[in-house]
């Protein structure tokens, strides 16, 4: 790999209106082999964000939406292409320790309390922080009185508020998030989400979110990006021009619907005009 | 729970009053099968005068195979997660170790090494194979989203065997633990059998044996499976006092 694109990624960046570089993909692409197949993931997928912008991927299973996630947080190298966060590469920027993750797994360690598990990221980076910090997190998430039980002890959507709140406990630059309330109810999800933006909205982390629930991505990006399977492409990016904090009485608002219907096309429009 | 132990224990009393129904009948202590009164009685005779010495000897044998056997198996498990390369000589050297009989084996180290170090050995090389391979199968068992978890958190190699794969591997590892209790006693009495010492369980049966005592010797079978038995039984509650959440996440694995 030549240094060539990572300058051109970031001349780019200089010519954006306000902030940094958030996010920053250039023609990434990512094959598996499978036996003897090869089959091509990611095909040339391009995108940048801004730094402390919400950004959601979204795309119906299966479209490599996961796979930029991982390349981004540096689980996987791409096969080729250049992907950046906050101009660093993800490798660099992972045992940096400048990433917040989390999965629709909540991937709690099930010998760890609720406290243990969200101080796991500090012992990996060796941070001895503010003592208050891991109470006031658990706080943040709602879950006081919790701090000692066990995750087996806790309810679906209870371990992913642990698994949020673990995301946070490093002060990451940017905050990768894989459909973390995928496995939950459509009520808990909801909630979750209205609280997701609240504690984002505080810190204004570079956020990645990826899904493939219309209605999530609106409520809670300024640009949602969507992507076409097989193989993985960006068809379309769309900033989400509402005011925040958005609320669940947004949602039935006409904006919200203009959006949600653009999105639904994006996604599904052939079936629809034929 | 209830249900499997009352279960165990239905089956441990059917067997005994099989034997009894056949010692009192098809067979007699002339035919080399004694009633279980008649053993329990002998043992009660021989009494731990008799018997402490031998388990004395018997036990330190198995204890020591034991903890080198199961250290040496769980280092090795360790070493092929942390360098992979190695794990085709590693897991053929073990299984080398489980084919090679072991009325085979024991001669051989009667010739190497001297006093009670054969049955040592033999202890340890009877636990090897089944702790290796619970070991590597805990190791592995490790949730990959948090083995992911932690790298994204800037952990690597090493951080996702502290901090996950060890702990993930405890389970499997007590379980494999447990079966070589057994397997430990079971490789010193046949190790006493083949080498030369003069105290312990397997000497005490061979002597016995020559003697005619039938009584006696099935009295020393018996003393010596509950010894393996009480030593399985301490292994799986020392795992499941240590790894209270250990049963929860099976039950619950799911989630």
């Amino acid at each position: 790999m030549t240094s060539q694109p990572v300058d051109e990624t970031v001349a780019g960046a200089a010519l954006l209106p306000d902030g940094g570089t958030g996010l920053s993909l250039r023609g990434l692409r990512k094959q598996f082999r499978l036996g003897r197949q090869q089959v091509v993931a990611l095909d040339g997928v391009d995108l940048d964000s801004r730094e402390g912008q919400f950004l959601a991927l979204l795309g119906p299973s299966g479209c490599g939406k996961s796979t930029v996630l991982r390349i981004l947080a540096g689980l996987e190298p791409p096969t080729a292409g250049v992907a950046l966060v906050h101009g660093e590469a993800p490798e660099l920027a992972r045992r940096r320790h400048h990433l917040g993750i989390a999965f629709q797994d909540s991937a709690l360690l099930p010998w760890r309390s609720v406290a243990g598990n969200i101080r796991l990221p500090l012992q990996i980076a060796g941070i001895n922080p503010d003592p208050r910090l891991v109470p006031d997190l658990i706080r943040l998430v709602g879950l006081e009185g919790f701090e000692k039980a066990r995750p087996a002890q806790l309810s679906g959507g209870m371990r992913q508020r642990v698994a949020i709140a673990r995301s946070l406990v490093v002060d990451p630059k940017v905050l990768l998030l894989d459909e973390p309330f995928g496995a939950l109810d459509d009520m808990t999800r909801q909630r979750l989400n209205l609280e997701l933006q609240r504690i984002w909205q505080a810190r204004a982390t570079t956020t990645l979110l990826v899904t493939h629930a219309i209605n999530e991505a609106v409520l809670l990006s300024d640009v949602v990006a969507v992507m076409s399977p097989r193989p993985g492409k960006i068809v379309a990016v769309v900033p989400i021009d509402l005011p925040r904090p958005r609320t669940p009485a947004m949602m039935r608002s006409p904006e919200f619907h203009g959006y949600a219907d653009q999105l639904s096309e994006l996604l599904f429009g052939h079936g629809e005009a034929g | 729970m209830t249900g499997r132990r009352l279960g165990g224990a239905l089956g441990t009393l059917g067997l005994l009053a099989a034997w009894a129904v056949l010692s009192s009948t098809v067979f007699t202590t002339a035919d080399g099968v004694p009633t279980p009164w008649a053993v329990l009685r002998q043992v009660g005779h021989d009494g731990w005068t008799f018997y402490g010495p031998h388990i004395r000897q018997t036990g330190t044998e198995a204890l020591i195979g034991y903890l080198f056997g199961n250290a040496l198996a769980l280092g090795c498990a360790m070493l092929v997660l942390l360098v992979p390369a190695l794990e085709r000589v590693v897991t053929q050297l073990a299984v080398a170790s489980y084919c090679l009989p072991i009325v085979a084996v024991g001669p051989i180290l009667s010739l190497v090494f001297t006093g009670s170090r054969p049955m040592d050995a033999m202890a340890g090389l009877s636990v090897f194979f089944t702790t290796l391979i619970g070991g590597l199968l805990g190791l592995r068992s490790a949730d990959q989203s948090a083995l992911d978890v932690v790298r994204a958190y800037g952990g690597g190699r090493w951080q996702q065997l502290v901090r996950v794969r060890a702990i993930a591997a405890l389970p499997s590892t007590v379980a494999a633990l447990k079966i070589a209790a057994p397997a430990a006693l079971l490789g010193a009495i046949i190790g006493e059998y083949l080498g030369r010492v003069d105290a312990g369980l397997g000497v005490a049966m061979t002597i016995s044996e020559q003697q005619l005592e039938v009584a006696r010797t099935w009295g020393i079978a018996l003393v010596a499976g509950a010894l393996a038995g009480v030593a399985y039984a301490l292994i799986g509650l020392a795992g499941r006092i240590a790894l209270p959440w250990s049963r929860v996440t099976t039950v619950d694995g799911t989630w």
